[in-house]
């Protein structure tokens, strides 16, 4: 219940007008007030993204900060039930300090309702929020609940504002430090997508809700075979060192239609989340990224993508996972942080998802981590393997290391380095490439990247659409 | 502004790409790392000069050390 700035704004448009907001959320000429200005302190509408129906709502950052009270959070209920009805993305459009003050307890109540509303339309309709000035307390909750969170240079979300954290901490500190798109994009998970300023951000909400509000059929026909030159070409990121790291978002891009939205692209990286067009309908894509961690999955990296799992099967949007994995980062540091307990999530999430869900490996999938990213055994609908890719336990030399341990320190001193290296290569023969995981059915067809859109496309396609009749909780 | 570029997890400096006072773009190559049986490059996240590089070849870092500061 921090309070904002309520200063009224000299110029002739205020930017912060909650009907200026909404109209720039719309196709132009399509919004239709569903309430009158009041003072409630929320606003909201229906109209077109894209063309397609939309609901949205904002709170009145000009009327005591966008404060929330009975009447503004009924609006907001209204917007979501609505939605939930007709079956439509709800965006909210967040400037507000939070439950109104002077209505006391009844303004508590009034914000809880918001939140069951969200909570009932989770994994039903897309929510996503935008958050374009301080949203604090209760308006922090709301755009935590929904499917995706955009906040715009101006946007910041706390649960306590710089007074209190100074009175009860002793932290100096201001409100873009605590609750700014730098530390919510890079520290906290809490903001999906963060931009420069209020366009650019509603721009991102507009392209997000359009991929989740009219997902498109596939069309495998439209993805020909050797299409790879024509910026599709998703093997020319991959340098030709097997062990030299690279980045990932090339090859995402180089899959997509065209390029997509990524989710929390500054936090816990090591992992991309991106949803975008691919063979002319709605994707989520999940990419091990090499370039940071090696990588590795760790706990916020498996977290960040259970919950994208999650949200995409709950909204019926098939996946496709590129696997280049070495394992799970070790270390004190992940255990304490619950590498265990949040890397199940992802487990979790895989093995109960009923979206087409395809896996491409596209160099190497180790141990647990090959487990996690969508295996054979969590039931993926196809998994494909680059020729040269390989599917194993661990790393050949690795492996040797702990199977002989005894032969190897058992062997004379100015031997054991020749052995060594003669196990390693009988290793790679016995277990090493994807030839094992082929004959036992865990890799489905060893394809060549040339080829690789389509068959990914053909094996969408292929598979029945069903949607995860789950909601989307914020992991 | 300042930004300082971090080790995100222990590794070996394998290769020192840059050398203080360069002027760097974003994406460049500054030090490539040793870490999982990988090679990872350590990336400049913005355009700048190099105005420190705290690591030598052969050093090891420990999550969190200082490994560039861009200006």
């Amino acid at each position: 219940m921090t309070v904002t700035s309520t200063a009224a704004d000299s110029s002739i448009v205020d930017h912060r007008d909650p009907e200026v907001r909404l109209r720039a959320v719309f196709d132009a000429g399509s919004l239709r007030l569903l309430a009158p200005r009041d003072d409630s302190g929320v606003l909201w509408a229906r109209g077109e993204i894209d063309g397609t129906a939309a609901i949205a709502y904002a709170t009145d950052a000009t009327r005591m900060g966008g404060a929330m009270g009975t009447e503004g959070c009924r609006h907001i209920v209204d917007a979501i039930d609505t939605a939930v009805r007709e079956r439509v993305p709800v965006l909210g459009l967040w400037h507000s300090g939070g439950a109104r003050l002077a209505e006391g307890v009844v303004a508590l109540d009034a914000v809880g309702q918001v939140f069951a509303a969200m909570v009932r339309a989770s994994g039903r309709v897309p929510q996503i929020s935008v958050v374009l000035g301080p949203a604090a307390g209760g308006a922090a909750y709301g755009p935590a609940l929904t499917d995706i969170v955009v906040m715009s240079g101006a946007g910041r979300i706390f649960v306590t504002g710089p007074e209190v954290v100074r009175s009860v901490t002793g932290e100096q500190v201001d409100m873009e430090r605590l609750g700014g798109p730098e530390p919510h994009g890079r520290r906290s998970g809490v903001v999906h997508v963060t931009t420069k300023d209020d366009d650019s951000a509603l721009v991102e909400a507009r392209k997000l809700a359009a991929l989740l509000g009219r997902q498109g059929r596939f069309s495998p026909a439209d993805v020909p075979v050797g299409d790879d030159t024509d910026g599709h070409d998703m093997a020319a990121a991959l340098p030709a060192e097997a062990n030299r790291a690279y980045d990932v978002k090339p090859v995402v891009k180089a899959l997509l239609d065209e390029p997509g939205v990524e989710l929390h692209a500054k936090w816990a990286p090591n992992v991309v989340t991106t949803l975008g067009r691919f063979a002319g309908r709605t994707i989520g894509v999940i990419a091990n990224n090499p370039l940071r961690l090696g990588g590795c999955l760790d706990a916020s990296s498996a977290e960040k993508a259970a919950r994208f799992v999650r949200m995409c099967d709950s909204l019926g949007v098939p996946l496709v996972v590129l696997v280049d994995v070495p394992g799970y980062l070790p270390g004190l540091g992940q255990e304490w942080d619950g590498v265990v307990r949040r890397g199940a999530k992802l487990l979790h999430a895989f093995a109960e998802a009923v979206v087409p869900r395809v896996t491409l490996v596209t160099r190497k999938a180790y141990g647990g981590a090959y487990i996690a990213m969508n295996s054979r055994s969590l039931g993926a609908t196809a998994v494909f393997a680059w020729p040269s890719a390989e599917v194993a336990v661990m790393g050949a030399s690795a492996a040797v290391n702990i199977l002989h341990r005894k032969r190897l320190a058992a062997a004379p001193h100015d031997e054991r380095e020749a052995l060594r290296t003669e196990l390693i290569e009988e290793q790679t023969r016995v277990a090493g490439g994807v030839n094992r995981a082929l004959e036992i059915g865990v890799v489905d067809d060893v394809i060549k990247p040339s080829e690789t859109r389509r068959r990914i496309a053909e094996a969408l396609a292929g598979a029945p659409a069903a949607r995860g009749a789950h909601g989307n909780i914020p992991l | 502004m300042a930004e300082e570029i971090r080790a995100e997890m222990v590794a070996n400096v394998w290769k020192v790409v840059a050398s203080a006072g360069d002027t760097v773009s974003e994406g460049d190559t500054l030090v490539i790392l040793e870490s999982m049986k990988m090679e990872i490059p350590v990336l400049a996240e913005s355009d700048g000069t190099l105005r420190e590089l705290a690591v030598n070849e052969g050093d090891v870092v420990q999550e969190g050390d200082l490994i560039a500061v861009i200006e």
